[in-house]
């Protein structure tokens, strides 16, 4: 296992100034979805700015002043190489920002980017540098040429007899638009296979179908409109941990200040805590139980005719207008699938009638499953509804209508959005080829594949996967992990040359006989897929180390520019798909830098929301590289869709914008429906009932009984993603050191557990579905059916913890980070996909708690703090 | 000589050492608490200076004083926490003290000591909270390092500061600027 920094970090206590003369780049943060603005100052190794402003090229005086966004703390300077040359380098959020990280705000992620450039003398030294092939056991360099063949080699074979659906790949799907889109070119055009998965999910699709089935686009907001908002209510969600900048520099500042908050969540963070501190309010919901929370509330406004008439006559789809198809096309669409085979679709008459006739969207007996109090649901709702300016931002699905009822969703500062959690950084090559599936749903419509359950079910012989670590980031964990093991690592059929052909004829030996193959490709070791299992471990160059392009959460596109040099031979992912391509014999895969490949992606972007075609359209007239074009915009960007007006680029500040004044679309521009409307073909929202009944038989099935406990799981600020970076950051492994559990100290003190205790979270009782690829019946594929049907396993899933005692938590339930690698949470989370959405509960772990004694950090001074998260 | 060049001179020998030792660049490794403030100070020169007295000191009830110049910067919070902490002196090994600037973005954090679970915070600005039994640990926030401490000696009553962990707020170079 990668040992991360040093537990310990002794902070600087001064920093190198950048000179009058450092060189000035623009880029915008890797990480979450905010996607703040930066800049990066360099210079060569030997030189030093001075104190005064005309000595920097911050041109401030120093002491930086307070809120000024020009102080450079330690962890915002590195050294790194520029062309071969030792350089200073600070990242530092951009101060004269005016969009997004007003004046310079950033969160502790974003502020430390400098530590994420490589460093030899730093824990980035732990960066994959050349491509590697487990010979003997022993991941060893070979050169890319021999990569390239091996992988190449066996993926013909593959291919040739097995079919692309053997051939699998498990990509990040935001990690800019350049290699997006090389990736989806070569998984969907060139090689043609189902069988794919982002990142995030078990296989292809919305992230949030509820909203995006309504004709919500889940990032139609700006920023200015959580600033501009009275009333947000939060689903599932507190962006403080987890989109900081959009909480700090909107949520809590922007138009109106004293906006009101709700939230929903089973445990009270910083944001929550804020909230309340400012006459908001907190629902302390039992995990999955949401959507009967939403319901109760929609019954009270619609109970008190509190809705938003004038907004539902004119922006709610009648009966007629749902039949019509929505734009979506009618046959064989997840729309569909949703809107007829459950008829989920209705008018709001029928919507009505039907929410106050539903037993579970009584608020009595909603208080009873959700465990938040009657009185608090009518609070929620209340405000709701009397604002004139409410907004809604979710993680959930199946809530919009408690949102449209109060009129959001078309108009400044009323708006429906998700959170979110990385960038958006996706950019089809080519469309995902959904008849080609395996899956089905009831009727005659395929459904995209559920790639975990088609590996472990041993359908695959390939598998590549580029910068995630699937499995910890995937249900059933380490069910998933036992299953790959077996047909990787534990595979007889171990390379044992360096010749390629040989490697080639083992690999070949393993798939016929039921094993796969693996390539990995990263920036780190990543384990077990790439330090056990993977046979040819390949390395990325990333955020800093090319230029690259991609959106925000309010379709903001800049460009983020190379700053320093990749480590040794690592290539940006584009370069190692066209290397692999090429060896294929797959034609047009030779882009000669990444702006060649942001140029020819925006063709395939035209028709989406993060259309930028016109700007390479403007580029190319004026004779300059797209991306030097998008350069020019620097730390603001433009956002997306961008559109030409008088000969000029314009952004779209936001979607379903009835403010917006469209003349004649110009030249490139594209003037799709959405832009002033709802994202449907009549440009009306669907209502969608959300009947409790759908889920209920799994809720129950997994809900803890005896001295189980429910163990949810989320972001927390301080940690990105799995860690990768982090884990490279002294100061950030002194904070988190460990993947922690929070509980309440009544179910702490059953267990005779304290903060700083080591305990176990072991669910002997998790869910693993199998096989159920074809639903033929209306009920088919639902948890009750698959169990009759005998597709329900039962399977084991542990991971141990440092125990946080806090009050900010519901009893009865527990909460760990989501995806701390070496101690998954996931791996207590049951893996049966929603038969709708194919997406996993997440959220619904379960298990019992074993004390296994005391944390190195229960009593240290220097490691780890057990404060509580909600202090106020 | 410039004042530009006057700091190339200083940088040329500062960095040509972190770029040549493995663990120089901020990460050292050390198990003692003690030693964790000690090897923080082995290449800085701080003054030396009388900032308090123990017998002066009420648990929970912060003090503001002034270290290491004399600027507004440099205002910090000695603390009796009631408990043994991180870089703690005095007979329980319970006062610390820290700049009381948030090292996010400078926020004032004077006022903002809460008693019950050792932290000072939430910073009026973006709501960071550090943990000061901890050495300053970021509780929950944005901040890029922990807030710096100032390092105590106890002689007899007296309480002396003598150095700083972390660069504070505002400052490229906490001896850069006192008076
Ligand atoms: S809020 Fe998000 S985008 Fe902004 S600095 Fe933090 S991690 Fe980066
Ligand atoms: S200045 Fe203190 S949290 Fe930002």
């Amino acid at each position: 296992m990668v040992r991360a920094a040093s537990d310990y970090q002794i902070p600087e206590d001064r920093i190198p100034l950048p000179p009058s003369n450092a060189e000035v780049l623009t880029t915008a943060c890797d990480y979450c979805i905010v996607g703040c603005g930066y800049k990066a100052y360099r210079w060569p190794v030997g030189r030093e700015g001075g104190p005064k402003a005309g000595q920097n090229a911050l041109k401030v005086d120093f002491p930086a002043p307070v809120n000024s966004g020009k102080w450079i703390s330690p962890n915002m300077h590195n050294i790194t190489m520029v062309n071969g040359k030792p350089h200073h380098v600070v990242v530092i959020p951009d101060g004269d920002s005016k969009v997004v990280n007003v004046q310079g705000t950033h969160s502790v992620r974003g502020g430390a980017l400098a530590q994420k450039l490589f460093n030899p003398n730093k824990p980035t030294a732990q960066r994959l540098r050349q491509p590697m092939m487990r010979v003997r056991g022993t991941l060893q360099a070979v050169s890319w040429d021999t990569a390239f063949e091996v992988a190449a080699g066996i993926s013909k074979h593959v291919l040739d007899k097995y079919g692309e659906h053997a051939w699998g790949m498990k990509s990040y799907s935001y990690q800019y638009f350049e290699n997006t889109y090389a990736i989806s070119k070569l998984a969907f055009g060139a090689v043609g296979t189902p069988a794919f998965a982002p990142h995030d999910k078990p296989g292809p699709g919305k992230d949030t179908p509820g909203i995006d089935f309504s004709g919500i686009n889940p990032f139609s907001a700006s920023y200015e409109d959580w600033g501009a908002a009275e009333v947000i209510f939060f689903s599932g969600v507190d962006p403080y941990e987890t989109k900081s900048v959009l909480f700090t520099s909107w949520i809590m500042a922007g138009k109106t200040p004293n906006k009101k908050l709700i939230f929903a969540l089973p445990r009270k963070t910083t944001g929550v805590a804020w909230g309340e501190s400012k006459g908001g309010l907190f629902l302390p919901v039992i995990p999955g139980t949401d959507t009967v929370l939403h319901l109760a509330m929609i019954r009270l406004i619609l109970e008190n005719g509190w809705e938003d008439k004038e907004f539902i006559s004119r922006m709610i789809s009648n009966k007629w207008e749902i039949g019509s198809g929505m734009g979506r096309g009618t046959r064989n669409t997840p729309w569909q699938w949703v809107t007829t085979w459950g008829k989920y679709g209705t008018d709001f008459a029928n919507y009505k009638k039907w929410v106050l006739g539903y037993k579970y969207a009584e608020l009595d007996r909603a208080a009873k499953i959700t465990g938040v109090p009657a009185n608090l649901i009518r609070k929620g709702y209340f405000w709701g509804v009397t604002a004139t300016s409410p907004a809604f931002i979710s993680e959930e699905d199946y809530q919009d209508f408690i949102n449209i009822s109060c009129g959001a969703g078309t108009r400044p500062g009323q708006v429906i959005s998700r959170g979110g959690g990385h960038q958006r950084g996706w950019m089809g090559g080519a469309g995902y080829p959904r008849g080609l599936s395996p899956e089905k749903m009831p009727g005659r419509r395929k459904k995209e594949i559920d790639l975990d359950r088609w590996t472990a079910d041993g359908n695959l012989r390939f598998a590549w996967v580029i910068g995630t670590t699937w499995f910890q980031a995937m249900a059933g964990s380490q069910n998933l992990m036992d299953a790959v093991r077996g047909m990787t690592a534990q595979s007889p059929h171990q390379i044992d040359s360096f010749d390629a052909k040989a490697a080639i004829e083992t690999l070949k030996r393993r798939a016929d006989s039921g094993g796969m193959a693996v390539v990995n490709q990263d920036i780190y070791p990543v384990a077990p897929i790439g330090t056990e299992y993977a046979d040819l471990v390949l390395p990325a160059a990333t955020w800093g180390e090319e230029d690259f392009t991609r959106c925000n959460g309010e379709r903001r596109l800049r460009l983020y520019s190379k700053i320093a040099d990749p480590p040794g031979q690592a290539m940006p992912d584009w370069k190692i798909i066209a290397g692999f391509a090429k060896k294929m014999g797959f034609k047009d895969f030779d882009w000669k830098d990444s702006n060649e490949i942001f140029e020819e992606a925006a063709r395939f972007g035209r028709k989406g929301v993060l259309n930028y075609h016109p700007l390479v359209v403007k580029a190319k007239k004026d004779g300059v590289r797209a991306h030097d074009l998008l350069r020019s915009y620097g730390t603001e960007g433009i956002q997306t869709p961008i559109r030409m007006v008088k000969g000029e680029l314009v952004g779209t500040k936001r979607l379903h914008d009835e403010t917006l004044e469209l003349g004649p679309p110009e030249g490139p521009t594209m003037h799709p429906k959405w832009l002033t409307h709802f994202g449907t073909q009549v440009g009306k929202a669907v209502l969608l009932k959300s009947p409790w009944e759908d889920f209920q038989d799994f809720y129950e099935r997994v809900t803890p009984k005896g001295d189980e406990v429910w163990v949810t799981n989320g972001r927390i600020n301080e940690v990105w993603q799995s860690a990768f970076d982090d884990k490279r950051r002294p100061y950030i492994m002194q904070r988190w050191p460990y993947q922690f559990l929070e509980i309440h100290p009544d179910d702490a003190k059953k267990r005779g557990i304290e903060s700083g205790d080591l305990v176990a979270v072991e669910n002997d009782d998790l869910l693993v579905q199998t096989g159920g690829y074809l639903g033929v019946d209306g009920k088919d594929l639902t948890f009750t059916e698959l169990e009759k049907a005998g597709k329900i396993e039962k399977s084991k899933g542990s991971f141990t913890a440092v125990a946080m005692v806090t009050e900010a938590i519901r009893p009865g339930v527990t909460f760990a980070y989501f995806n701390f690698p070496e101690n998954p949470a996931n791996s207590v989370v049951h893996r049966v996909v929603d038969p709708m959405t194919n997406r996993y509960r997440y959220k619904l772990g379960k298990g019992k708690l074993r004390k296994l004694g005391e944390s190195p950090y229960k009593h240290s001074f220097t490691t780890m703090s057990f404060a509580p998260r909600d202090i106020m | 000589m410039t004042q530009e060049a006057q700091n190339d001179k200083f940088c040329l020998s500062r960095r040509a050492f972190l770029l040549s030792g493995g663990t120089a660049a901020g990460i050292v490794a050390v198990t003692g608490i003690p030693g964790l403030v000690d090897a923080a100070l082995q290449t800085a020169t701080y003054p030396r200076r009388k900032i308090g007295q123990v017998s002066k000191l009420k648990v929970d009830v912060p003090l503001v004083v002034q270290y290491p110049g004399k600027d507004p910067n440099s205002m910090a919070y000695l603390v009796k926490l009631g408990k043994s902490a991180g870089g703690g002196v005095g007979p329980k090994g319970d006062i610390v003290a820290f700049s009381t600037l948030c090292s996010h973005m400078g926020g004032p954090l004077i006022g903002t000591y809460k008693g019950k679970h050792k932290v000072l915070g939430p910073c009026p600005f973006h709501l960071t909270t550090f943990d000061l039994s901890r050495h300053g640990l970021v509780v929950a926030g944005q901040a890029t390092e922990s807030l710096p401490q100032v390092r105590l000696e106890v002689k007899g009553d007296d309480i002396y500061a003598t150095g700083v962990m972390g660069l504070i707020y505002g400052y490229h170079d906490n001896l850069a600027i006192q008076g």
